[in-house]
């Protein structure tokens, strides 16, 4: 009976209440900064006294943050591709290899996502000094592929796991090459979770702050690091109007991923 | 002359453990040859082998004369059915089963054609549209069907093709196998542990047991001719009574059990002399039950324990006088049937072809 | 059941090849080489551990750490154990919906978050203003640049990392335990305590080690909220590194760090694991 809703009586409503309370806690500061972008308070008073696009006009005139922005993207988009390429290859053998450790080797791909990144972020940032290549976008790139290349791994073994080799084997016996049963069979198969972990790792590299902050230099920094520098000296409603359109693009990527298992499960 | 396909004592290990023993095996173009066997028995390590997906540690196998082993899987020019459903889910029926033509880089038109014709075969016209995940587990299984013959290989390969499908599809689906084998003459080999599958189907069925073959040979063959008391137990359903070897002559044994009572002439299978441990196998239905006992070494006195109405026949389930348990049928309609009752005591009697001796090792 | 297309050629290993190689060149080794930093800078020996373990500036980061890490977890839990419940059993358009907002959360940009618990809670934030307009405060309560702000801005962001896993633990417990404990004449609060809340142990308990874990090594939130007074030991390291260029320091509080998140996820494959599936 505590396990079926109709059933809880009073306690229904006490766990509503605690789930809707919960919800607005979780939504109103991302209300409240599209609100404050809006706003034409420089001062951020809310609700503001009247509304104005001057923050995105600053936003958008300032090279500083378009630059800041286009480099995020291209970062993002590299590291999506090193990502899900090295995360595909790492996948087949985790999931259809036959060496011994495979589990020990999945455990040590995936550690960079549960070691504090701080400590990922400082040990890269020394290698980095010494090979210069600290304030390059090759530098960024392995940063972030480092850390994206986990979530990638964790969706394409997903995928490959629910994707029967027996359906391999059969393209093989149709008289398939080995290779060409994994691109025409396989690959799209499990098109679905490739797709998955390519938006997971442009969003880890787009919205990743604290080896950014390690890697960037003056004339080469993300967008994260750019509204961290800025906040760190205040709190102007251009980083309101930057966040805005960080999760607009978020919420974009989200309702893909959503689109595509939807279309995996028809 | 050299048999369409050989396969010639083939042995696989994987460390210690023994997956197939010396499999030697030929079969006849346009068979219908079924491994039948407990899982673990080796019947699917042989048939990945022939496939390719595995490599034998010893042994040949040899197609109209040439070994293929060396041949890679996708040039074997095999066809083969799995036991889950392995139709490409991102493609069409009709793209699926295109799909040995493709990559063997056919015609448009000649894909279109033997497409149409694969369809057919399985009775699935006009289905080249639909999707895999839009269809029941019996006609997936069809379109793999279509799709493992679309190349006219020389062998098809099913492994337990319909495990996954409830019986009555299962019993439709054999028919369809049947009718297919009859219309194309392709040579099949049959992976399946379900006795009444392989009887229904096969031209010949090659018992597997522990990674070896025990007994070739057609159903019927099998049913009254067991070699080994694993065949005996595979096949149909069978009591064993324990006990020891009395006289050995002519391919014949008689056995002495642990009451003293005995019987003579029965066909003995392996090896024995006087004194050794042994089995007497009769089938429930050949086993008669009467009042009175029978001839001399073709009878044994018994005790009902139990009586099971079942429609068609009522199952009697009794005890020899040393304790061991069989069954015997009764037809609808028996005389002795409705006039027996627990706790009486009657006798069994057989032909003396209807038993066999087994030794045991 | 064999697995036909595992052991045919090779056994797969070089595919794994490129992302080892990049993982040992780039992960592995700057990590090993900054843990040996701080036994050999600036001269051999363990005067890093002994300056970390042995002043009284670095014992309260230290206790920073584990508190504010300790309070996340504990007030994280709390939170989580209804929220998670209601989610298992609400109506599927309820629970969507909740869904949808606890993943826009999750997935919206770190400090994004942290800038809008910024502006929140400063003096003059809306926070301290509706508090004073309901009449709970006179004067405008010290919220950032405090551990008060960093717990908050920490609680909103673990919290969906302790509602998903734990959902998932309560969705898996058959209700019809709970209508025999019902049966068996328990009240809610008795059927809640003694039988749902122990069922759903393993899932708390390894939820709460993971939101400890991600605490304590926390970078962003941190130091955006707590200010520089309020340091926290991912700041430590960073500090020490960037600022001091100190890193033997650095690499001996990065090794601390390593260690109790190493040792956390030991207790946790040990015990938990077992655990849940026992």
């Amino acid at each position: 009976m505590l396990l079926d809703f109709d059933k809880l009586g009073a306690w229904k409503w006490a766990l509503s209440a605690i789930c809707a309370v919960m919800s607005l806690f979780l939504l109103l500061p991302i209300l409240f900064i599209v609100a404050l972008s809006f706003g034409n308070s420089r001062w951020l008073i809310f609700p503001p006294p009247g509304w104005t696009l001057k923050w995105y006009e600053e936003l958008f005139a300032d090279p500083r943050w378009i630059g800041a922005a286009l480099t995020s993207a291209k970062i993002g988009l590299i590291v999506m591709v090193f990502s899900v390429a090295l995360g595909l290859l790492a996948s087949l053998a985790l999931v259809r290899g036959s060496f011994k450790g495979r589990e020990v080797l999945r455990a040590f791909f995936l550690t960079p996502m549960v070691l504090p990144v701080v400590i990922v972020a400082v040990a890269l940032y020394a290698a980095f000094l010494r090979l210069g290549l600290n304030g390059t976008l090759v530098g960024f790139v392995i940063a972030h592929v480092i850390v994206a290349l986990p979530f990638a791994i964790i969706t394409i073994t997903g995928a490959l796991e629910t994707f029967d080799p027996a359906i391999e084997d059969a393209a093989i016996l149709c008289g398939a090459s080995p290779w060409e049963a994994r691109l025409r069979v396989t690959l799209p198969g499990i098109r679905h979770g490739l797709f998955s972990a390519a938006i997971f790792s442009f969003l880890i590299s787009w919205d990743e702050v604290v080896l950014a902050i390690f890697m960037a230099s003056p004339s080469l920094q993300t967008l994260p690091v750019k509204v961290w520098t800025t906040l760190r000296q205040d709190l102007t409603p251009v980083i309101a109007a930057a966040s805005t359109l960080l999760v607009a693009l978020t919420v974009l990527l989200m309702i893909a991923a959503a689109v595509l298992r939807k279309g995996k499960s028809e | 002359m050299t048999p369409f396909l050989h396969i010639n004592g083939i042995r696989k290990t994987y460390g210690a453990v023994v997956a197939t023993d010396h499999v030697e095996l030929s079969i006849a173009e346009g068979e219908f040859m079924t491994f039948l066997g407990p899982s673990g028995s080796g019947k699917s390590t042989t048939l990945y082998i022939l496939a390719g997906f595995q490599d034998p540690t010893a042994g040949d196998i040899k197609l109209r004369g040439q070994s293929i082993l060396q041949t890679p899987s996708h040039k074997r020019n095999i066809g083969m059915v799995f036991q889950r459903y392995t139709l490409f889910p991102h493609l069409s029926v009709g793209e699926n089963v295109a799909f040995p033509l493709r990559v063997r880089r056919m015609g448009q038109d000649e894909i279109a054609q033997k497409v149409k014709r694969a369809l057919s075969l399985v009775r699935l016209d006009g289905f080249e549209d639909r999707m895999p995940a839009k269809m029941s587990g019996g006609q997936q299984q069809r379109v793999a069907l279509a799709r493992a013959l679309v190349y006219d290989p020389p062998v098809l390969l099913m492994d337990e093709p319909l495990s996954a499908l409830d019986k009555k599809l299962r019993e439709e689906i054999q028919f369809e196998i049947r009718r297919i084998h009859q219309e194309t003459g392709v040579t099949i080999l049959y992976v399946t542990h379900d006795q009444e599958e392989a009887l229904r189907l096969s031209d010949r069925i090659a018992i597997f047991n522990k990674g070896k073959i025990e007994q070739v040979g057609t159903g019927p063959e099998l049913y009254a001719n067991p070699a080994t008391h694993f065949v005996a137990d595979f096949i149909g359903d069978s009591a064993f009574l324990a006990g020891e070897l009395a006289s050995v002559g002519q391919g014949r044994a008689g056995l002495r059990f642990a009451d003293g009572s005995t019987v003579a002439a029965v066909p003995l299978h392996g090896q024995g002399m006087a004194g050794q441990a042994a089995e007497l196998m009769l089938r429930p239905e050949r086993i008669e039950l009467t009042p009175e006992a029978g001839p001399e070494g073709a009878s044994l006195p018994v005790m009902v324990e139990d009586l099971t109405f079942l429609g068609n026949n009522t199952t009697v389930s009794a005890r020899t006088g040393w304790g061991a348990a069989l069954t015997v049928r009764l037809n609808f309609g028996h005389p002795l049937a409705g006039r027996i009752a627990r706790g009486d005591k009657l006798h069994i009697r057989w032909a003396p072809e209807a038993a066999h001796a087994f030794v045991r090792g | 059941m064999f697995s036909a297309a595992a052991p045919r050629r090779g056994s797969g290993l070089g595919f794994a090849m490129p992302a080892i190689l990049l993982l040992a060149a780039f992960f592995v080794i700057p990590v090993v080489f900054l843990l040996t930093r701080s036994v050999t800078e600036p001269q051999l020996g363990l005067q890093n551990y002994a300056t970390l373990v042995g002043s009284s500036t670095y014992a309260k980061v230290f206790f920073n750490t584990f508190f504010v890490a300790g309070v996340v977890t504990l007030v994280t839990v709390l939170i989580a154990f209804p929220v998670a419940w209601a989610l298992a059993i609400m109506p599927a358009r309820w629970s969507s919906v909740v869904f949808a907002i606890i993943l826009l959360s999750m997935w919206t940009n770190l400090l994004a978050r942290t800038y809008a618990w910024m502006v929140l809670l400063q003096q003059t934030g809306l926070i301290n203003r509706m508090l004073k307009a309901v009449g709970l405060i006179d004067q405008p309560l010290q919220l950032t640049n405090n551990l008060v702000g960093v717990t908050i801005g920490m609680v909103y962001i673990m919290l969906p990392f302790m509602i998903l896993p734990l959902m998932g633990v309560i969705k898996k417990i058959d209700p019809a335990i709970l209508q025999a404990a019902a049966l068996c004449g328990a009240t809610k609060w008795q059927a809640l305590t003694r039988v749902l809340v122990p069922l759903a142990t393993p899932g708390i308990a390894s939820g709460a080690l993971m939101v400890f874990v991600m605490s304590l090594g926390y970078f962003v939130t941190p130091s955006l909220l707590g200010g520089t007074a309020n340091m926290m030991l991912a700041e430590l390291i960073a500090q020490q590194v960037q600022s001091l260029v100190n890193w033997g320091m650095g690499g001996a509080a990065a090794f601390l760090l390593l260690l109790v998140t190493l040792g956390l996820y030991a207790v946790q494959l040990r015990f938990l694991d077992r655990k849940e599936t026992a």
